[in-house]
């Protein structure tokens, strides 16, 4: 009797204890949660814990699904939910890969749109307030542009659609501005806009990468009388054949 | 003075001076200011060499002298006046497309001498441009003298200090070293000059009119021992003026390659009417109202009124910010940024610097530090949308050149490497200094690589040098044909072709030289700039 009750008892326990557990990752909804942050909240030592979780996955209650930013990390969450875009990256990481193609062809497509509406609006030849004005593309429209291409598996958002023309911008190809919008303007968020414009660069390449010592990668060691000397530079050698 | 300065200016010295006076010139620029004797003795020359060398190193503006309060005369020379020797052709240059060839002798005589006088100028740059002229035509001095005095208007000439009138009979013993000063309002004054005459040409060995000559010639030794009216009165080129020119230049064209044509015309024109008001190294320029810019358009352009005022506005809200607004008088009154126009430039050579030897990946990620100054590595990657280990492999790459540097927050007081923040960073003041640096160590290389080049094929030059003066000497006596085939001959094809490369890749030394020395010109005006002045 006393071995049933204690039996009994074994398994209500564990009961409790997997229940904690599975209320622990319940909470953790989309984000999921870590098995050490698992092991705080329940204050069950960690061999419990890892019998725990084997078997509540094996019952198909819980999945583990690996982050995207320490690939080592496992976050537990419930079976039927889908894990959150910061766990798994969002529409850029396709299981754990930054798809760097696909991020570089949007880039470029983005590019061509703004750079083929700078240029109508050059070609209009009015005057430069309107040209200037009709050479910005607000973000909305460049994401509607997109979403049409159907270049793209996974849907993107407007957010998505920014963080590509910032890089654009990091390029130097792109300028942006913000206006005030009124609420409820197609695009507009919070009350502003974000207006993008293809531009060309201020200068050209500048003279010192016109020679072979501005890009020469032993430019350090190179001294008259030397081993790497101008005199005997195989890079002036070549460049000088040109 | 770093080392890659002095080696520079040594090399520039020994080429355009000669040996002698590289040595004293680089010694100088050394050890800095230092009286005669101790420049004899520490270069081990003689006081007759120093004395001359010192001489031709003053007359070309390239070294100064003080009078210290223990009665001895102190030289320097400032390593950046020499380093400006290798912007001379872009000075000429620049003359010529301003005020075509006559300008443009103008300043090379100038350049080239250092300090004349208005009238040796004159009569020498006319002489030059008839040898250049048909026969039967001579150049007028009056023509010369004209675009010699729009030089000193423009202020692209000006006087040099002269030495103060002597008081009649002073007792006291001239001092060692008289003290040059210059008038404020003189410096661009021309001497009212009656120059008449008409350039002469230089005698050539087929005359038939030996008489005329002789003639000629008498008359003119007799002109040139008069001493000329302006006697005293020594010009020298503005080398601030020119560069304050290629500032212009250079935020020209940055607007015209950002927005268009007409804005670019509506900056030059502001930019020339600032020229004599603004100093060179004012942050803004004076305020221009939208009238006065009105007004001044070149004629070409006939746009409207409120045309130019939407253009104004269009530059005022560019995000370059070269164009605010200071205030709404008189239409609306502009100014032009020139610190802010600097450090553009500036940004945009570091980055296309980082473009062109990195990838344009690695440019990206330069650009967006720039833009947010401080940034962990994770972030770059988010920002950047780059891969984690390209990223981290392309900015410890710029790392290890020095183009980023890393700043870190400790979390805890023992600075323990997992508790700290990393934050990447561009310093563009420091970015600049270095690039600098290997600007004019590329300078130096490229001009050691052409005396190599001359030096190896020196044999082969000398020896079309004795052809082509045999062939001049034989063509005066009136060889034949066939002889002069024979002579020319001596020259073997495969020869010539190695003549022909030759040439070839000095031109190419030659003009990436210059190429780089614009590089220099930028850099160098973004940092002078910064520089506080008290």
């Amino acid at each position: 009797r006393i071995k049933e009750s204690q039996n009994a008892g074994k398994m209500k326990g564990s009961d409790n204890q997997e229940k904690l557990v599975y209320q622990i990752i319940e909470d953790a909804a989309n984000k999921g949660i870590w098995s050490r942050d698992i092991r705080y909240k329940s204050n069950l030592p960690l061999t419990e814990i890892n019998k725990i979780l084997k078997n509540l996955e094996s019952k198909k209650l819980i999945k583990a699904v690996k982050s995207v930013a320490a690939s080592k990390k496992k976050v537990y969450m419930l079976y039927n939910l889908q894990p959150d875009r910061s766990v798994t990256g969002g529409a850029w990481y396709s299981d754990q890969d930054f798809e760097s193609e696909f991020v570089e062809v949007l880039n470029q497509q983005c590019c061509k749109f703004l750079q083929t509406k700078a240029e109508a609006a050059r070609d209009s030849k009015q005057n430069p307030m309107i040209q200037r004005n009709s050479s910005f593309a607000s973000s909305h429209e460049v994401w509607k542009y997109i979403c049409e291409l159907g270049i793209s598996k996974v849907e993107l958002s407007m957010e998505d659609i920014e963080t590509i023309l910032n890089t654009l911008i990091y390029d130097g190809k792109v300028e942006m501005t913000i206006i005030a919008a009124k609420e409820g303007t197609v695009g507009s968020v919070d009350g502003h806009m974000k207006l993008y414009r293809a531009v060309n660069p201020i200068i050209q390449p500048t003279g010192l990468i016109r020679t072979p010592c501005g890009l020469c990668p032993v430019f350090d060691d190179c001294h008259e009388g030397g081993e790497i000397s101008p005199s005997n530079c195989i890079y002036m050698v070549e460049w000088l054949e040109f | 003075m770093t080392q890659a300065e002095i080696k520079l200016c040594s090399l520039l010295l020994q080429e355009h001076f000669g040996e002698i006076v590289e040595k004293i010139g680089t010694h100088l620029i050394k050890t800095g200011s230092q009286p005669l004797r101790v420049i004899a003795n520490d270069t081990g020359m003689s006081l007759d060499q120093v004395k001359k060398a010192l001489c031709v190193l003053i007359q070309h503006n390239l070294v100064t002298y003080q009078l210290q309060k223990r009665g001895f005369v102190e030289y320097e020379a400032p390593c950046s006046r020499v380093l400006r020797i290798l912007r001379y052709p872009r000075y000429i240059y620049t003359a010529k497309t301003l005020y075509s060839d006559m300008g443009e002798l103008i300043v090379e005589e100038l350049l080239l001498n250092g300090k004349m006088t208005m009238s040796a100028v004159v009569r020498k740059v006319a002489d030059r441009l008839t040898e250049t002229m048909e026969d039967g035509k001579t150049m007028d001095y009056g023509e010369v003298s004209n675009t010699f005095m729009r030089l000193a208007d423009t202020h692209f000439i000006q006087r040099c200090p002269m030495a103060p009138e002597t008081t009649e009979t002073s007792d006291a013993p001239p001092p060692p070293a008289p003290t040059l000063a210059v008038n404020e309002k003189d410096m661009y004054v021309v001497p009212n000059l009656n120059l008449i005459g008409k350039g002469k040409r230089r005698r050539s060995f087929e005359d038939e009119d030996n008489g005329e000559h002789k003639a000629k010639r008498q008359k003119q030794d007799a002109d040139s021992q008069e001493s000329p009216p302006d006697d005293g009165i020594y010009w020298q080129a503005n080398i601030d003026r020119f560069h304050q020119h290629f500032r212009d230049q250079a935020i020209v064209s940055a607007v015209a390659n950002r927005m268009d044509q007409t804005s670019s015309e509506i900056v030059r024109t502001m930019l020339r009417m600032s020229e004599i008001t603004t100093s060179s190294t004012a942050p803004y320029t004076q305020p221009l109202s939208s009238n006065e810019i009105f007004r001044s358009l070149p004629a070409g352009y006939n746009i409207v009124k409120q045309i130019l005022d939407q253009y104004l506005t269009l530059l005022a809200d560019d995000p370059l910010e070269f164009v605010g607004k200071s205030g709404d008088s008189g239409g609306g009154m502009y100014v032009i940024n020139l610190h802010k126009a600097l450090a553009t430039l500036a940004t945009a050579t570091l980055e296309s610097v980082v473009q062109e030897r990195f990838g344009s990946r690695c440019a990206r990620i330069f650009r967006l530090l720039l833009r947010k100054k401080h940034l962990e590595q994770k972030q770059v990657e988010d920002f950047a949308m780059i891969p984690a280990k390209e990223a981290k492999d392309m900015l410890y790459k710029m790392l290890s050149e020095n183009f980023v540097s890393l700043q870190e927050i400790p979390k805890t007081p023992d600075h323990a490497p997992s508790r700290t923040f990393y934050l990447y960073t561009v310093n563009t003041l420091s970015s600049a200094r270095m690039l600098l640096h290997r600007c004019y160590k590329s300078v130096a290389n490229l001009i050691e690589r052409r005396q190599y080049e001359t030096k190896e094929n020196k044999r082969l030059l000398e020896k079309s040098q004795r052809v082509e003066a045999i062939l001049a000497s034989m063509q005066a006596t009136g060889a034949e044909e066939v002889q002069l085939q024979e002579i020319e001959e001596m020259i073997t094809a495969p020869e010539r072709q190695q003549l022909e490369n030759l040439k070839r890749n000095v031109n190419k030394i030659d003009a990436s030289e210059n190429q780089v020395d614009e590089t220099i010109f930028v850099l160098e005006s973004y940092i002078e700039s910064t520089v506080k002045k008290p």
